[in-house]
């Protein structure tokens, strides 16, 4: 009789059991893979990344999901090295089998993956690699961008150049891509906005290879050749060590306007700390005292909440990404790939640094591009923003027709 | 004039920097025969120390003092434990075993440390700048440029003039020998592993101040260190001085005068040196 019960009691068990993960069952999880730079000189551009993902994934599930299945994050090193990247995008789209990607800090990784993105048919959202060729003439079906670009983010240091009295103008920018075409795209601009504009010509500007950590001949150079404006494009460690050197050989001592597109990352504020000079001018995709809406204040105080830090524009760009990926599943109604795509562009979305909308000819995000100067407050203990200014997404956002691509 | 001696100053500076970094290397290859990967990472470590030093203590020199001592312990625990049982097996054994130091090193520092980026404060003493022509250079820059050769001298001396210095070239002149005369090699072996690790950690801990401090922030000048010591001569301390200055000084010059091209300088210079004189500068056939 006992032993009656017993069975009873366990097959009742398992009856039940098979109900409760029957019922999580029937909604498998998404799964969304990343891929950041989580090792080496760049890494803390990956750690502030994965906080934000983590910080919305959370969120997400804790109200329910995406359309009902929970959200189930992997994260990968691209060690910002096209080659290991390509293994990780293959590695979470073939083994992990997810259902979208996010990430790519480096824009040379993002030159070279793109176009096996396309081969795997999965949706990936860029949310830090700036390179405009991954929206132009390289783009395709499933690549998109969130963030703000580099010729958007150029287009306002151009802008912001052209109203400056500075007419010789040269740059120092890390040895690769994105040094190369933030000088590039600098040029195109500030020479529409400003004809009488000189720029240095090759031999005289300088790009240092992405490990120098001794920027001295760099700066040494630079400061001799004269300029009135020298627009810098170094960002993470490098710049943080430039900064430090440049200041410490009089580079920031008035003579020259100086421009700094990457300036206004928390990674490199916050390390620098009160080595920052006041007022030079600075930009970045995300600021988080740019915006008052409502979303943005509850972004900034939960993630502080939880982090016990502000949120930096990557930390808010893996953040946006994730929340895009949801607004798109609901607007599809279904998480299957080519559905998000379709769902992905033309995608209007709230994010916290304001409205954003993805186009759909060429899935580049037309977001507001913010810049401003440094200056020291008793709040914080990094360098802030004062005065900010946000340049609207659709000022600065080249055309489709200049972009070299059209998938519509 | 100017651009030729803010040049002159760049290029030392970094030289000599590189010098007390490929020192170590060179002396730990001259005596015990091993080509130490992990030395960046104890070059690595002696800035974070000399941080860590400063937060309990802010005063640099201490951190000057304290922490090369530090990455110095670190250096015996690692011989004892480690190198000392690969010393008789193929040089395979060295490259992996070292290799394998330099990851777990590099990922302890971010497990401890974080992977943002630290920075270190000069001493007040030598936190300004001087004027030089129209510019200004700063003070901390020339304290490096001093301190390369007073460590070099300082070590050259050591091995020339003192018991220790003598025990510990015969040591590396002749393992066997050294032996039979009584001397006890392996405890030479430490105490010159420990010695090379000491001197990256000076590096580190002069680095701290003008660089930021970040994990792999050795991985630079670990492959410049290479170059030196092998286009110097390997085991040849003079040769390491010799070495670094020309790639100091390559690095400043050619980024005034040759461009981008200034990138592949060192490495020309190596295979230059690998064609002409396999051996390096001064160094002796083997």
């Amino acid at each position: 009789m006992k032993k009656r019960i017993f069975s009873l009691l366990l097959a009742l068990f398992f009856i039940f059991g098979m109900f409760g993960t029957g019922a999580f069952a029937s909604k498998k999880p998404v799964k969304i893979g990343f891929i950041y730079i989580l090792s080496g000189p760049f890494a803390t551009y990956g750690q502030f990344a994965k906080k934000g993902a983590l910080m919305a994934i959370d969120e997400i599930n804790k109200s329910g999901g995406i359309l009902g299945h929970p959200v189930e994050a992997y994260f990968e090193d691209s060690t910002a090295k096209p080659a290991v990247a390509l293994r990780a995008i293959r590695k979470l789209v073939l083994q992990k089998k997810v259902d979208a990607l996010i990430g790519l800090d480096s824009s040379g990784v993002a030159k070279s993956v793109v176009g096996t993105i396309e081969q795997l048919k999965t949706p990936l959202i860029i949310t830090h690699a700036a390179t405009p060729d991954v929206t132009g003439k390289q783009c395709n079906q499933y690549t998109f961008r969130i963030s703000v670009n580099l010729s958007q983010n150029v287009k306002a240091a151009a802008i912001l150049a052209s109203k400056m009295n500075a007419k010789k103008w040269t740059t120092i920018g890390p040895a690769y891509a994105f040094g190369f075409q933030s000088w590039e795209y600098f040029q195109k601009y500030l020479k529409q906005l400003k004809s009488d504009a000189e720029f240095f010509p090759k031999e005289k500007v300088a790009f240092p290879p992405f490990k120098t950590t001794d920027f001295s001949p760099y700066i040494t150079k630079v400061m001799n050749s004269n300029p009135d404006g020298v627009l810098i494009s170094l960002w993470g460690g490098n710049l943080v060590n430039f900064i430090r050197q440049a200041k410490d050989m009089g580079f920031f001592n008035g003579k020259y306007q100086v421009l700094i597109t990457l300036g206004a990352a928390i990674e490199v504020l916050s390390a620098l700390g009160d080595k920052m000079p006041e007022g030079l001018w600075v930009g970045t995709r995300y600021w988080f005292l740019a915006n008052d809406s409502d979303l943005n204040k509850k972004f900034v105080k939960d993630y502080y909440k939880k982090y016990k830090n502000y949120p930096s524009y990557n930390a808010h760009g893996a953040y946006s990404a994730v929340y895009a990926y949801k607004k798109a599943a609901e607007k599809a109604k279904s998480v299957s790939k080519s559905k998000i795509v379709k769902a992905l562009e033309g995608l209007s979305i709230e994010l916290p640094v304001g409205k954003v909308y993805i186009r759909a000819q060429d899935h580049q995000a037309v977001t507001d591009a913010t810049w401003g100067k440094t200056k020291f407050t008793k709040k914080y203990p990094f360098a802030i923003l004062d005065p900010i200014k946000v340049f609207p997404g659709k000022e600065v956002t080249r055309p489709v027709n200049l972009t070299g691509c059209n998938l519509k | 004039m100017e651009t030729f001696v803010l040049n002159l100053l760049n290029g030392l500076s970094w030289g000599m920097l590189l010098f007390l970094i490929s020192a170590g290397l060179s002396t730990v290859f001259g005596v015990m025969g091993i080509l130490n990967f992990a030395h960046g990472s104890f070059y690595m470590i002696g800035a974070y120390f000399c941080m860590e030093v400063m937060h309990i203590i802010p005063n640099f020199w201490l951190g000057l003092i304290v922490a090369p001592i530090g990455v110095g312990i670190l250096g015996v625990v690692i011989e004892k434990t480690l190198l000392n049982k690969i010393y008789n097996r193929d040089v395979t054994f060295q490259l992996l075993l070292t290799f394998a130091i330099l990851l777990v090193l590099d990922d302890s520092v971010r497990l401890i440390w974080g992977a943002g980026y630290h920075i270190v404060d000069p001493p007040k003493l030598l936190s300004g700048v001087f004027h030089i022509f129209s510019s200004t250079y700063p003070i901390y820059r020339i304290f490096i440029i001093i301190m390369g050769p007073v460590v070099g001298v300082s070590l050259w001396a050591f091995f020339y003039f003192t018991k220790y210095g003598k025990i510990v070239r015969a040591a590396a002149m002749d393992r066997e020998m050294a032996e039979g005369v009584g001397l006890n090699v392996p405890a030479i072996f430490t105490a010159v592993f420990a010695l090379g690790s000491w001197l990256a950690g000076i590096g580190g801990a002069l680095a701290a101040p003008f660089q930021s401090i970040a994990p792999s922030m050795g991985e630079r000048i670990i492959i410049e260190s290479f170059i030196v010591v092998v286009v110097g001569g390997l085991g040849s301390f003079p040769g390491a001085f010799a070495g670094a200055l020309m790639l100091g000084l390559l690095e400043s010059f050619g980024t005034e005068l040759v461009g981008e091209i200034q990138m592949a300088l060192p490495y020309m210079l190596l295979a230059i040196i690998l064609l002409i004189k396999p051996t390096g500068l001064f160094g002796e056939k083997q």
